[in-house]
């Protein structure tokens, strides 16, 4: 445990969620210090513990995992592993789910950022009606539109198709993103959009090299929003892509491996599958945690 | 000349999302309220008309409304203990450190721990439902369990106690989401100027009273934003839902949410068109919801 | 996948052991449930093909366009969706080698076809089971499902002397009625009743008991061998014990409480012998139950009674296919005890055991090629067909004589004998299951309620009668009704 000197310091008072009974600061050795330590700590050993416990149980017997579940695995069995990546399909499926996300993503930036940016700072007849029924779209569950919207998906000829799934997901994506981005725009000061005007650059110009790159943070953030968002639809590609095992995304194999593990009684198969959905995502996570935090920090706040 | 050539250009940017919209969204949404008019049984072509049959029907729903108290406990259970929990973590983290030669610093390992809380939320819920079966599974085999029994208390029925379960099912969201806010606390956090901070320490205040004079006020928006995604969120707990609770929705409807109730409703037992007035009703609520959420925290806006 | 089954080496063995099993059950019209009614209405109707140009002869009773393409969808699950592609559809083709079979395997029936029956583009064959199973009677009431009297008045496959009617089970068909017609189709035939561990039993000593006394002595002595006497899965839909909870009343005052039940009578929940069974089980559970088991499903509970932690567990025959791969070898062996005796005065013997069948099949009566989902069932009841079934999923099937030399594992060779001792006392399935799915679903909710002592047993008749009246009286349900 590593705990703080800090000089000059007897002002300071225990923290609320330190409770009582510490009240006298010492000089030297920090309790508040060592408490705040103990609680992150243990928020951290909850959030890792589980993905760790998945991993291990990927190597254990049907036994073991019914056994306790503090204990190892006896010995390191990869036979889990190959039958996940094959009745998973995890390669194929995490491809699949980099790509409707991407493209997901970047046109719902795109055609959020525009709407957003004319209903921000532009008026006329009716602007204040596009918005509310942009944002009300926020109330309303996702699956009681999924009848429908599975006929009109499948009338445009776009079932089991990843664009048709792009673009349900940018439609859907919309109010949450148009909510936030419409914020955004609304802060920027106006005298530089209209400094440009002036020297005669169109609106379109104005907005794609000005006004867009000063909203960059927000765009960063909502970004990160709308991937995590699109990274987890379950129930839209399992309707819009069902019919076509070779188009589906990861959370559809997950559901179907855990399905399966359940007829078939293969709890390590499901774990490896897990670890094999989960261990990228970390990577990928970890790698680019800088700019994901820094891009939240820039954005979010205001 | 100028007034048409602005409106040439509002009217090409919203052109597309907004056509993606009425298609993708409204039309089916438009759809959705024609049903709850209709007994359609979801696998007919030509749903007949029933009136605000029904409506009237939700009014002696025992279960509906069941559903509705715990919907609206989540809506606020969820934000409260998430927020609370990130602003906590993230105020350790940005500013537990003490103070160094007047300077407010985190504590020892926050990049780290900052990293570390984030990882649950790069996990689809799908994986999280499968993991927090073997968190909470009732016996020896379970993580929690497991360790109670080895230490020699007795295994809790997380799931199977109609005076738990709903809270285990909580606890799975908050557990996810926690991460996310505390990254982004911790920006706005550190967006705050570190003078205000210097100053206000400086005269004497504790961290108690720096939290709360002048730490929370000035994230009040970034709260906002965090409030409004977790009801969002709180819509999409139903998956967790209907993974991990007994019953689907049990032991005892303990854990029925509306969302699970109008897919039970709408799938199992073919009502779509009843499902459809049900969703119709949680439309209009989470809407007079936000209004009044956005009302009240609107007034106490702090600008600097 | 690599798991050891049993080796070939067996064989002779097995096949020595055959004999004992099934031929007198499964064969001649006097075994079990094969009596009774020998399925009257007349087979005047000639099958009208729909759709086709092809005529009609013997070996095409439908009419089947031989060229046009035949989808079939399978739900993958228990049985996986292998004895479709390599057992029945080879068949179809057989009969019809220019046939395109497209087959679909899903989990997700609901998820996947709902859609399509809306929109009219419609399967032709489907077997529609598992947790997303759609409601057959709103498919009926859509005008969704082909009526199967024709197939059951077509010439047999494997005996065309006789018509398919008269080559299953007595009773399958009236199983699949929905307002009044077959509409469906039931594949397998199932035994349930409590499963436990014949070697375990064999070792230790312990008697199969047939009276509840008996039962409740038994109880004791495993949980002093430390065994959790009894379990049923409570997490997902705890039917197991609904169906335990219903047989076993129907012991105690005949099949006549059940079909009371599917009949929405007046107090049918509340039959003094519905009363005695919750409160026998009830107290059971409460004397002998593990909580923990309210919250583990079917797969982990099972798995608990391989590492015999569990002595009884409530369920179907097809428990012994489901879980082949988990059985340690030389230590368990699945055996069925029908349930015991509750009171001295019960209608049912002792030997009463529940028999019936399941896994639904149905033809669409919109689809393309109508008259060829009827042949795929028919080649489905075919005795090659259903023989066939038998050997690769171990589960019986509703066709009599499939399982005639066919090598049964232990477990089914024991609910064979089960059945065989009881003769004519078979316990009727419910049927308000498939009738009145949100009663069904209820019922469940309140089984895990009354055996978590929750509610007691008199609080459970009154909940389920009050939603049965609530059923009976909203007039946009179905209803339907049954005499036996």
């Amino acid at each position: 445990m590593a705990i703080k000197t800090h000089d000059a310091s007897s002002t300071r008072k225990p923290s609320p969620a330190a409770g009582g009974g510490t009240r006298p600061p010492r000089p030297k050795a920090n309790p508040l210090s060592g408490l705040a330590h103990a609680a992150l700590a243990l928020w951290g050993v909850i959030t890792i513990f589980p993905l760790i416990w998945t991993f291990l149980s990927s190597f254990k017997t049907n036994t073991e995992i019914f056994g306790n579940s503090w204990s190892l695995p006896a010995e390191l069995r990869t036979e889990s592993w190959g039958r996940a990546w094959e009745t998973a399909q995890v390669g194929k499926y995490m491809l699949n789910t980099v790509i409707v996300v991407s493209a997901g993503t970047l046109l719902t930036m795109l055609f959020g950022s525009m709407a957003a940016y004319v209903l921000a700072r532009y008026t006329f007849p009716g602007s204040k009606i596009v918005y509310v029924v942009f944002v009300s779209g926020l109330a309303f569950p996702v699956f009681l539109a999924m009848m429908p919207l599975f006929f009109v998906v499948e009338d445009l000829g776009l079932l089991n198709s990843h664009i048709g799934l792009v673009l349900v997901y940018v439609a859907y994506s919309m109010p949450f993103t148009v909510l936030f981005m419409t914020a955004f725009f609304r802060n920027l000061p106006t005298s530089v959009g209209e400094a440009a005007m002036i020297d005669g650059a169109s609106h379109t110009r104005t907005f794609f090299q000005i006004m867009l790159p000063m909203a960059k943070p927000g765009v960063v953030s909502i970004t990160i929003f709308n991937v995590l968002g699109q990274w987890n639809q379950y129930l839209l590609p399992l309707v819009l892509l069902a019919e076509d095992r070779d188009k589906w995304v990861i959370t559809q194999g997950i559901a179907d491996i855990s399905v399966i593990a359940g007829y078939e009684a293969d709890w390590p198969g499901l774990f490896a599958a897990l670890s094999m959905a989960i261990i990228p995502m970390l990577i990928v996570y970890v790698v680019f945690q800088r700019q994901i935090q820094s891009g939240l920090t820039s954005g979010a706040v205001k | 000349m100028r007034r048409l050539r602005e409106y040439g250009f509002i009217t090409g940017f919203l052109a597309i999302p907004v056509i993606l919209y009425v298609v993708f969204v409204i039309s089916p949404y438009v759809q959705a309220f024609y049903l709850s008019l209709t007994d359609w049984g979801g696998v007919s072509a030509f749903p007949s008309f029933s009136g605000f049959s029904n409506y009237t029907r939700l009014f002696e729903d025992e279960v509906f409304w069941k559903a509705v108290r715990n919907h609206v406990l989540l809506l606020i259970a969820l934000p409260l203990l998430v927020l609370s929990l990130a602003l906590f973590f993230s105020f350790l983290l940005n500013l537990g450190g003490g103070s160094k030669g007047g300077k407010l610093r985190g504590v020892w390992g926050s990049k780290f721990y900052r990293v570390v809380f984030f990882f649950p939320q790069v996990l689809a819920v799908a994986i999280v439902g499968v993991l927090f079966q073997a968190v909470y599974r009732p016996d020896e085999g379970g993580i929690i369990n497991g360790a109670l029994i080895a230490i020699g208390l007795e295994p809790i029925g997380w799931l199977t106690e109609p005076s738990i379960a709903f809270w285990a099912i909580i606890g799975v969201m908050v557990w996810q989401a926690v991460g996310f806010y505390v990254v982004l606390f911790s920006a706005g956090m550190a967006a705050i100027p570190k003078d205000v901070f210097e100053a206000a320490a400086l005269d004497g205040a504790g961290r108690f009273r720096l939290f709360f004079s002048i730490t929370l006020p000035l994230l009040w928006d970034t709260l906002q934003v965090g409030w409004i995604y977790l009801s969002i969120a709180a819509f999409d707990g139903f998956a967790l839902v209907q993974v991990l609770s007994v019953d689907r929705g049990g032991p005892d409807n303990s854990t029925a949410v509306l969302p699970l109730e109008i897919w039970k409703t709408a799938f199992s037992y073919s009502e779509f068109g009843y499902a459809s007035a049900m969703g119709v009703a949680l439309f209009f609520m989470t809407i007079t919801f936000a209004v009044l959420a956005l009302r009240v925290s609107r007034r106490e806006k702090i600008e600097f | 996948m690599s798991h050891s089954a049993g080796t070939p080496r067996d064989i002779d063995r097995r096949q020595a052991l055959r004999r004992i099993g099934l031929t007198a059950f499964m064969a001649g019209p006097g075994a079990g449930l094969l009596a009774s009614c020998a399925t009257g209405g007349g087979g005047t109707s000639t099958p009208t093909p729909a759709g086709s140009a092809a005529p009609i002869s013997a070996d095409n009773p439908f009419g089947v366009n031989a060229s046009q393409q035949l989808e079939v969808v399978i739900f993958s699950g228990g049985y996986t969706d292998a004895y479709a592609t390599e057992i029945h559809q080879p068949l179809y083709k057989k009969a019809f080698p220019q046939a395109a079979i497209k087959h679909v395997p899903t989990q997700r029936i609901g998820g996947q076809l709902r859609p399509r029956f809306v929109s009219g583009d419609v399967p032709d064959v489907v077997n529609n089971s598992g947790p997303e199973s759609i409601d057959t009677s709103a498919l009926q009431q859509a005008g969704h499902l082909a009526d199967l009297t024709a197939l059951y008045d077509a010439p047999s496959v494997h005996d065309p002397s006789k018509k398919v009617r008269d080559t299953l089970v007595t009773g399958v068909i009236e199983e699949g009625l929905i307002a009044g017609k077959p509409y469906i189709l039931n594949y397998t035939l199932s035994h349930r009743g409590l499963w436990y561990n014949a070697k375990l039993f064999a070792d230790k000593g312990y008697q199969v008991p047939t009276t509840w006394d008996a039962f409740l002595a038994l109880c004791e002595q495993l949980k002093g061998a430390g065994i959790t006497p009894f379990a049923y899965p409570g997490q997902v839909g705890p039917y197991y014990q609904t169906w335990n909870l219903l047989y076993t009343a129907a012991k105690i005052g005949g099949n006549q409480v059940i079909i009371d039940i599917d009949n929405l009578v007046d107090g049918a929940w509340q039959n003094p012998a519905m009363l005695q069974a919750v409160t026998a089980w009830a107290d059971l559970q409460k004397k002998y139950g593990d909580k923990a088991y309210f919250g583990l499903n079917h797969t982990e509970t099972q798995v608990r009674q391989l590492q015999d932690k569990v002595a009884f567990y409530p369920t179907g025959s097809w428990i012994e296919n489901e879980m082949t791969k988990e059985i340690p070898a030389g230590k368990f062996e699945y055996a069925v005890m029908p349930i015991p005796s509750v009171t001295a005065a019960d209608k049912m013997p002792a030997e009463a055991i529940f028999a019936g069948a399941g896994e639904n099949f149905f033809v669409s009566e919109k689809g393309k090629n109508k008259a060829g989902g009827m042949e795929y069932l028919r080649q489905m009841l075919s005795l090659e067909g259903a023989k066939a079934f038998t050997e690769k999923t171990k589960n019986l099937t509703v066709v009599v004589g499939s399982s005639d030399g066919v090598d049964l594992p232990p477990g089914l060779k024991s609910a064979a004998k089960a059945q065989e001792v009881a003769g004519q006392n078979i316990i009727t399935p419910a049927r308000y299951e498939g009738w009145y799915r949100k009663l069904y679903d209820y019922s469940q909710t309140q089984t895990n309620a009354v055996m978590a002592g929750r509610i007691t047993p008199a609080e459970f008749c009154e909940n389920m009668q009050k939603k049965a009246d609530e059923t009976k009286k909203d007039s946009k349900i179905t209803k339907q009704t049954r005499t036996a």
